[in-house]
């Protein structure tokens, strides 16, 4: 959401990108001879997250974790206080609305729950851009500075991580 | 003095001055977590260190005595590295993810000096070390994950509140906050003042009430005193879309330097009566809705139609100075009614002014609390009274000042004191001759007897009793009775021959008000024709409550629903203390002032303005000149 409050100015932003890859684009994987910038958002919450991450830094010159979550573990990372396996049980078997046929999904093609990290915790960050989630302010200052071929000094009100 | 140089600023600073004060001083900027101005510096968190010239490490400022030709750097590289260092180590060591915090977002201090680093990720990955939370305390939640050690709750409740419930178990990383010895909050010896929880810099100890309601800058902040009792603390009110969130002291106010007791800082939000929102009349025997026109209209017919002698009206110590001005003229003064009357038998302030007359100013201001090495307390339960007061004097007790203490009921006033001695009596005459006696150096043994006190005790406590400094002496409702006038005034007299300060402290909000504008306590009350009771959001007494209850003609003015407002014939809906501003006089007898904060319902009016309205519909005026009545008070104390 605080993506599309750049309103406006995304149009602006987009003269300016040539957009290679996203989750919800067709092409789903940066291209394998590499693109300029790489953005992350999210912690490392399972094995499939570690992959993305690995592939997005092998591929991209400037990687960039966006978001509280891929900059400090967010969120997710609340699980690793009791531990994931606590967790999945809280949600699918304890909670008051689960009946007794409850119980953690375990199809093998599902990805493996793992201690949450920040994606700094894997591979090497360039660009952190803290904030739950960071103000459209932050972020077009941020992709805009990228655009222009600069790397983006998060400072002053545009490190906010509420 | 001390001159020394701080980022090439010249600075001069009093001997026995920190590096980080003489910093302020120069105006220079040197981010702490675990320094407080109201507590003793402790240098546990590291982030304060500065380059020292000549030092071989970085010094933490807030504990390094300025000295003279000192250079000091507080913005160097080394400097900036070991505070990113010392934040990224505490960010790691506990859950200090703020997105799922309360303290987010200006409230925090760890999060606040973490943005003045610039500090945008985390270098150290957290440990998710996890610890229990304890919610057990009905005003407040401990959170030891989101704790940075700093121990200035620890140091709060001991060095400034004088309770010394909270401490620390374990060790290194696995340190944690514990109330007395592990036990939880709620069922610890912990008073509720709230204390920790204001100066707690992160998240560990948060308000249950207020949590989650807004950050700081999203509240609206309205200074005022506090109404509990009459000590005058200082409070902020915080409130957001016309509801009061948190109730806190103000750090800079003289008297409570930001602490306030249980009931100043939670008894609103636990006042749980029904509010009272439209005027009723009583019809045919049933009370019914009515118009404010036709109840104000009721109330001048039946005022108008009674003798002065046929009129009964009393009100609450908790109105302002204009309100209770406003009463007094309209009902002493216009109507001549011989019984007004103020709500309480509190007597303190009464007894305070005919002191006046023979001794002039003869009472300190409360600041002279904090320096006394003896306290001599008499008929007051500071602990549950005037606690803030308690505060003072129980944390004074623990590092080494005597205190002496007659009271009509045992009190927990001085429960880890190092010199000692109580009674519990109702006979203070008897006790004014012991301290006579014990100055004299008479032999006190016939008076000890009386008092329940050993001989021994006495004359080992009163030894140098001639020789005492910076001796306060406290006086409290059980004592100062107009009854037992002889007895304060013998006492008087011989806190002039020690040079003793004397603090008489006046019952609830604004009762030395009341007293110098001519409103007294009674200890009885009689039914009459006519009984106006403006109660606003106090409590009544019994006496007040039968002689209510037995009167013809019946008004109330409250803001809330009781057995007395379904015994009335009119009943009028009141403000309560946050919708209304004022004037309060406060126990030391200098004038504070409170602004309103929160905009009443539709129907409540408050009870200086019904008085107005009802001099309107009497054909009365109103001189309403309430300043002159308390003016020159300040003069009287010293």
């Amino acid at each position: 959401m605080s993506f599309l409050d750049m309103d406006e100015r995304l149009i602006e932003l987009l003269k300016l990108v040539d957009l290679r890859a996203t989750p919800i684009t067709d092409l789903k994987e940066p291209d394998e001879e590499g693109v300029d910038v790489g953005i992350l958002e999210g912690g490392l919450s399972n094995s499939y997250n570690e992959e993305v991450a690995l592939k997005m830094r092998k591929r991209s010159k400037i990687l960039v974790a966006l978001g509280d979550c891929a900059v400090f573990g967010g969120v997710p990372a609340m699980r690793n206080f009791p531990g994931a396996h606590e967790a999945l049980k809280r949600a699918y078997i304890e909670t008051e609305s689960t009946d007794s046929s409850g119980m953690i999904p375990n199809d093998p093609e599902l990805s493996t729950p793992v201690h949450v990290r920040p994606v700094s915790d894997l591979v090497k960050v360039d660009v952190f851009l803290p904030g739950c989630a960071p103000s459209a302010d932050a972020i077009f200052a941020a992709l805009s500075e990228l655009a222009q071929g600069r790397i983006p000094k998060v400072e002053g009100e545009l490190n906010d991580w509420h | 003095m001390i001159k020394l140089t701080i980022n090439e600023i010249p600075v001069e600073v009093e001997q026995g001055s920190t590096v980080l004060e003489a910093a302020t001083k120069a105006g220079v900027s040197i981010p702490t977590l675990c320094h407080h101005p109201k507590l003793t510096p402790y240098g546990s968190c590291r982030l304060c260190l500065v380059q020292v010239e000549g030092a071989k490490k970085l010094q933490p400022s807030c504990t390094l005595p300025a000295t003279d030709g000192m250079i000091i750097h507080t913005e160097t590289e080394p400097v900036k590295k070991a505070r990113k260092f010392v934040l990224s180590m505490l960010f790691s060591e506990r859950n200090h993810f703020c997105m799922y915090c309360q303290e987010t977002d200006g409230d925090c201090d760890l999060q606040q000096a973490a943005y003045r680093e610039g500090l945008n990720n985390w270098p150290i990955t957290p440990a998710y070390l996890p610890f229990a939370v304890d919610a057990s305390h009905p005003d407040f939640i401990l959170d030891n994950n989101r704790c940075i050690i700093c121990r200035r709750c620890v140091r709060a409740c001991d060095e400034l509140v004088g309770n010394s419930t909270l401490g620390f178990e374990e060790r290194g990383s696995a340190t944690f906050l514990v109330a007395d010895y592990g036990v939880p909050l709620g069922k610890s010896s912990c008073i509720s003042c709230g204390n920790c929880v204001q100066i707690c810099p992160t998240g560990a100890l948060i308000d249950r009430r207020s949590a989650y309601q807004g950050r700081e800058t999203d509240l609206t902040h309205t200074q005022s005193v506090c109404v509990e009792c009459s000590l005058g603390c200082i409070r902020d009110l915080q409130t957001r879309d016309n509801r009061l969130v948190r109730l806190e002291g103000v750090v800079e106010a003289p008297f409570n330097e930001g602490l306030l007791c249980e009931l100043g800082r939670y008894k609103p939000f636990h006042d749980d009566r029904v509010r009272l929102t439209t005027p009723l009349i009583r019809r045919n025997g049933q009370l019914e809705p009515a118009g404010w026109e036709d109840a104000l209209k009721l109330v001048a017919t039946q005022l108008k139609v009674h003798d002065s002698a046929e009129i009964s009206a009393t009100i609450s110590p908790r109105q302002t100075a204009e309100t209770l001005n406003a009463f007094s003229e309209f009902f002493r003064e216009a109507f001549q009614a011989t019984d007004v009357t103020l709500l309480g038998h509190d007597q303190t302030a009464q007894v305070s002014l005919e002191l006046e007359k023979e001794f002039g100013a003869f009472e300190s201001h409360l600041e002279a609390l904090k320096h006394c090495d003896n306290v001599i307390v008499l008929g007051t339960d500071l602990v549950k009274d005037h606690q803030v007061a308690g505060f003072i004097i129980k944390r004074q007790a623990a590092r080494g000042t005597r205190v002496f203490e007659a009271t009509k009921q045992p009190t927990k006033l001085t429960a880890n004191a190092t010199d000692r001695l109580a009674c519990v009596t109702h006979d203070f005459s008897t006790v004014v001759e012991l301290l006579e006696k014990s100055l004299n150096g008479e032999s006190t043994e016939v008076t000890s007897e009386l008092l329940g006190l050993g001989t021994g005790e006495v004359s080992t406590f009163f030894a140098d009793m001639p020789a005492w400094q910076n001796t306060a002496i406290i006086i409290g409702k059980d004592f100062a009775t107009l009854e037992n006038l002889p007895a304060c005034r013998a006492l008087v007299a011989l806190a002039r021959r020690i040079n003793a300060s004397v603090l008489m402290l006046k019952g609830k909000a604004n009762a030395a008000a009341a007293a110098r504008i001519g409103l007294n306590t009674t200890a009885t009350a009689l039914p009459n024709q006519v009984y106006y009771l403006a109660l606003g959001d106090g409590h009544t007494c019994e006496h007040v409550e039968e002689a209510f209850i037995k009167s013809e003609f019946r008004v109330i003015h409250a803001s809330f629903a009781s057995n007395l407002t379904e015994a009335a014939d009119v009943v009028l809906p009141a403000t309560i203390w946050d919708e209304e501003g004022g004037h309060y006089l406060v126990t030391d007898g200098h004038i504070e002032h409170t602004d309103r904060a929160i905009v009443q319902p539709e129907n409540a009016r408050t009870i200086y303005e019904v008085l107005w309205q009802l001099a309107d519909k009497v054909g009365l005026q109103l001189p309403g000149d309430w300043e002159s009545k308390l003016g020159a008070v300040e003069a009287r104390v010293i």
